[in-house]
């Protein structure tokens, strides 16, 4: 924990600077990915950057029947509670700015804020096709919350089985790297486990198979079809953020180890190479959760977002989470 | 892969070269003037431009010679787009209007019209010099 | 149901159009929603008439041939072909063997780039991508066929009446070949991607279902009556140009995949069914290509008197890639028709909308919209525009106003 505001608030302006960078270049990096696996040259890796300066020059149209503080606060409250959740999570080999302030369960809490905040901004557009895209961004939260709070729960019961306390801690959990407690049957268990995660990730960013809530060729933006100019660009800014926060829990739950300190490298050149491994970590995730995934898949109904979640995911997140039981339970007899 | 029959041709294609035709440079450079004088100059390189097919019907060609001013040609243009000068006894060829299809071309008894293979044709005025050929 | 009435029975309506990203083409959509269920249908078509039969009516059939190329930018030899056809039975001229061949085989080629543009735009609607940018790079060996073969990529200029304009030669057939050999290899790779894969199962198989005897009812033509279990395919039932001396069966769903059941799913299968059938029969053609003219009359200032001279009425029908398109044609001795009418084959589909999207979710309207493959510039016939307000006339409007004229010339 830091000790000091100032420290605090240079950490966090910090963070938010490099978790902007960092988001952009990550959806820059989507789109080359995607449009090569597409056969296609696609935009240079800036282009995001390009996007949201543009963006930002453009004029900002509230609609006639909107309703303007919300609609204009909306797209505030989902960047700034995007940019939040990662002060909670590590990056790299820095603790997070405000460790020890919160655990995963917060994060997992704060995680809801951005799409909330979305929702509350597709209700106040006042368009018949936000406010379709806003009940189903409801939906899809809903849908993926369940699998998500059984990969959180497997891991943090895992820890606390061990006799660790504070298990929900973020700390705890880089200092106990969770496969170093498993069997080669929870080890089977976290993978699938981890699996479920990667698959929650897209439906987090509303990316395809689960963009229903934006569906292009349905909705036509669904929920951010009213936005434009700077609420626009607070909300591509969100989603570049929310990109890294997701990818950076993925790492903390499932990779927290620290290369460096393994290598018996410390100083600068740990800290360094802590970042860089975490940045190549985040960007495969990203990879394989967003770009792999929404290259190869068509868009599902908003019924059957439902269904993969709360029933082949729930499924396969609670018999990942019974591999890790038993696993414990024969570890122990 | 069961299922997601499309995954191993995105990976294969990940690593392949795009299928798009590539514009004539990568990416849009600052300055088209700036880019095209140091093509010139030798320093930068260009994308050739795709070939256009054998009988393509482009910009159209009239020699003004050949023509004996039988008017034929304006009985078949479908988008009137050819316009006879009393005075002269030649044609005028409205390239705005002209739709392409060539049919002056096989009417024409001295073969005084052809198409070309130019179509980097748009401007902002009708009745520039490119537009009318006479 | 009008949209007024539709907004009392229903919680919520969703308008889709004129313009949106679902449409590649403008048509308006009323949708009287409950939660995400399609209650109530309604749609306005009628958003992009340009008159080109009026344009007709004041040119010869030499330059109208070239107009019809212009009715759709996808079946740029179907209208030109129809209209040929049925201006040629007025005239009493027999199109050389050789160039019902070249019509034939360029027929088929549309064929499959049509086709193959729709498996595209479909992927797109259900979301996705990577198999839209998949189908249309194929596509375009297609198009660079068709280009090598007319000159053009999409308005060929290559049917004349009496004929064609451009003769196919040894070297341009050796290409033929080749597209084809590219096409047949890749027809099981493109049959596993758009079958095999499980969210397009997902979302097309039970899903905008048409019966067969709605099918019958409201008229439809093309591969939206086949998936529907119709057997009807104008090549089959009234053969035109070489299709006589080939053998084309109507494709229906194969009952290896469940027999047709008339959903987006069968409308997939036959259309794919249907490119396989294309290469089939432009092989055919390309094997038994007969020598001579390409044309009745290769001088023009002749063919232009003697279809001045003609005078009858003529009808000209052809299976374009969405079904069947009609022309009708009176011709009375002028140098322009006395009667030209357009009945492309989206016209006949439109009406199955309606019992295709009745209770079916928001998020399958794009898809079920797209399966019909809707060509609406090619459709728009009838829209009246006076002092500021727009119409579309309905057949009771038109049958009144007919009766209305037909008591005033009685007075």
């Amino acid at each position: 924990m830091i000790e000091t505001l100032p420290a605090l608030l240079a950490g966090a302006v910090l963070v938010a600077a490099f978790s902007i960078i960092i988001g952009l270049l990550l959806m820059g990096f989507d789109r080359i990915v995607a449009a090569r696996m597409q056969a296609r040259i696609g935009p240079p890796l800036t282009q995001p950057f390009t996007d949201i300066r543009k963006l930002l020059a453009k004029e900002n149209v509230v609609p006639e029947n909107a309703i303007p503080w919300l609609f204009n606060l909306a797209p505030i409250i989902a960047l700034a509670s995007a940019i939040t959740i990662l002060f909670y999570l590590p990056i790299g080999g820095f603790a997070p700015v405000l460790s020890g302030g919160g655990d995963l369960i917060l994060v997992m809490y704060l995680l809801t804020l951005p799409a909330l905040a979305l929702v509350a901004g597709g209700f106040a557009s006042g368009s018949p096709y936000a406010t379709v895209g806003a009940q189903r961004e409801m939906v899809t939260m809903i849908a993926y919350e369940f699998p998500l709070a059984i990969v959180v729960v497997a891991i943090a019961w895992r820890l606390a089985a061990a006799g660790i306390s504070l298990p929900f801690s973020l700390a705890t959990i880089e200092a106990n790297p969770v496969w170093g407690l498993v069997g080669p049957l929870g080890a089977i268990g976290l993978l699938i486990l981890l699996i479920v995660l990667l698959i929650v990730t897209p439906a987090e960013l509303s990316r395809v198979p689960f963009d229903t809530p934006e569906a292009e060729t349905e909705l036509a933006g669904g929920i951010l079809v009213e936005y434009s100019g700077k609420n626009l660009a607070l909300f591509s800014l969100t989603q570049g953020v929310k990109t890294v926060a997701m990818a950076s829990l993925v790492v903390a739950l499932f990779f927290p180890y620290r290369l460096a300190a393994i290598a018996g490298i410390s100083g600068f050149a740990g800290a360094v190479i802590d970042l860089l491994v975490y940045i190549v970590l985040i960007t495969l995730v990203a990879f394989i959760s967003v770009s792999v995934i929404r290259v190869a898949m068509a868009r599902f109904r908003i019924n059957q977002v439902v269904s993969v979640y709360w029933i082949y995911l729930a499924i396969a997140g609670l018999a990942g989470l019974l591999l890790v039981m038993v696993d414990q339970i024969m570890g122990v007899v | 892969m069961a299922g997601l029959p499309l995954l191993p041709e995105l990976v294969r294609q990940l690593f392949s070269r795009p299928a798009t035709n590539a514009f004539p440079s990568r990416h849009l450079p600052p300055s088209i003037t700036g880019f095209l004088a140091k093509v010139a100059r030798g320093e930068a390189t260009i994308h050739p431009p795709i070939p256009t097919p054998p009988k393509f019907r482009g910009k159209i060609v009239y020699d003004r010679e050949a023509c004996i001013g039988c008017s034929l040609c304006l009985r078949v243009c479908p988008a009137h787009a050819i316009e006879f000068i009393p005075e002269t006894k030649r044609v005028r060829i409205y390239v705005t209007q002209c739709i392409f299809c060539s049919q002056c071309n096989d009417v024409c008894p001295k073969n005084a019209l052809h198409m070309s293979h130019e179509f980097l044709l748009a401007t902002e005025d009708r009745y520039a010099e490119s537009q009318i050929v006479e | 149901m009008s949209a007024e009435k539709a907004k009392k029975t229903v919680p919520y309506t969703v308008p889709i159009g004129p313009v949106h990203p679902a449409l590649k083409e403008p048509v308006m959509f009323t949708f009287g929603m409950e939660g995400e269920i399609v209650r109530t249908v309604d749609f306005a078509p009628g958003q992009t008439h340009r008159g080109i039969e009026w344009m007709g009516m004041r040119r010869n059939p030499v330059q109208i041939v070239h107009l019809t190329d212009r009715i759709c930018g996808i079946c740029g030899i179907v209208h030109s072909l129809s209209f040929a056809r049925a201006v040629e039975q007025i005239a009493e001229i027999e199109v050389p063997e050789r160039a019902d061949y070249i019509r034939t085989i360029l027929h088929e080629l549309e064929r499959i780039q049509s086709h193959l543009l729709w498996a595209g735009v479909a992927a797109h609607e259900l979301g996705f991508d990577s198999l839209f940018y998949l189908a249309w790079r194929v596509r375009e060996q297609s198009m660079d066929l068709i280009e090598n073969l007319t000159g053009n990529r999409v308005n060929y200029g290559i049917v004349q009446i009496g004929g064609v304009r451009r003769d196919i030669s040894d070297e341009q057939r050796a290409l033929v070949e080749k597209g084809l050999d590219y096409y047949q290899g890749l027809l099981d790779q493109m049959a596993t991607l758009f079958l095999k894969d499980s969210t397009i199962l997902m979302r097309c198989r039970g899903h905008g279902i048409l019966s067969g005897d709605d099918a019958r009812l409201l008229c439809t033509v093309g591969p939206t009556a086949r998936a529907s279990g119709l057997n009807m395919d104008v090549r089959q039932d009234y053969p035109y140009c070489a299709y006589g001396d080939l053998d084309v069966k109507a494709i229906l769903p194969p009952p290896e995949t469940g027999g047709p059941q008339g959903d987006v799913y069968d409308r997939i299968i036959v259309r794919l069914l249907e490119v396989g059938q294309s290469i089939g029969i432009i092989r055919q053609c390309l094997g038994q290509l007969p020598a001579g003219e390409i044309l009745w009359e290769p001088k023009m200032a002749k063919l232009l008197s003697v279809l001045k001279k003609a005078e009858g009425e003529g009808i000209g029908r052809v299976e374009a890639p969405r079904g069947e398109c009609m022309h009708y044609v009176k011709m009375a001795g002028k140098e322009a028709p006395d009667s030209w009418k357009v009945k492309a084959s989206s016209y006949s589909n439109l009406m199955s909308w309606i019992p295709m999207l009745q209770g079916e979710q928001l998020a399958d309207i794009p898809i079920i919209v797209a399966s019909i493959d809707p060509c609406l510039s090619c459709t728009d016939r009838v829209a009246v525009t006076r002092n500021g307000q727009s119409d579309i006339l309905t057949k009771e409007d038109l049958t009144r106003l007919s009766r209305e004229k037909t008591r005033r010339m009685m007075q």
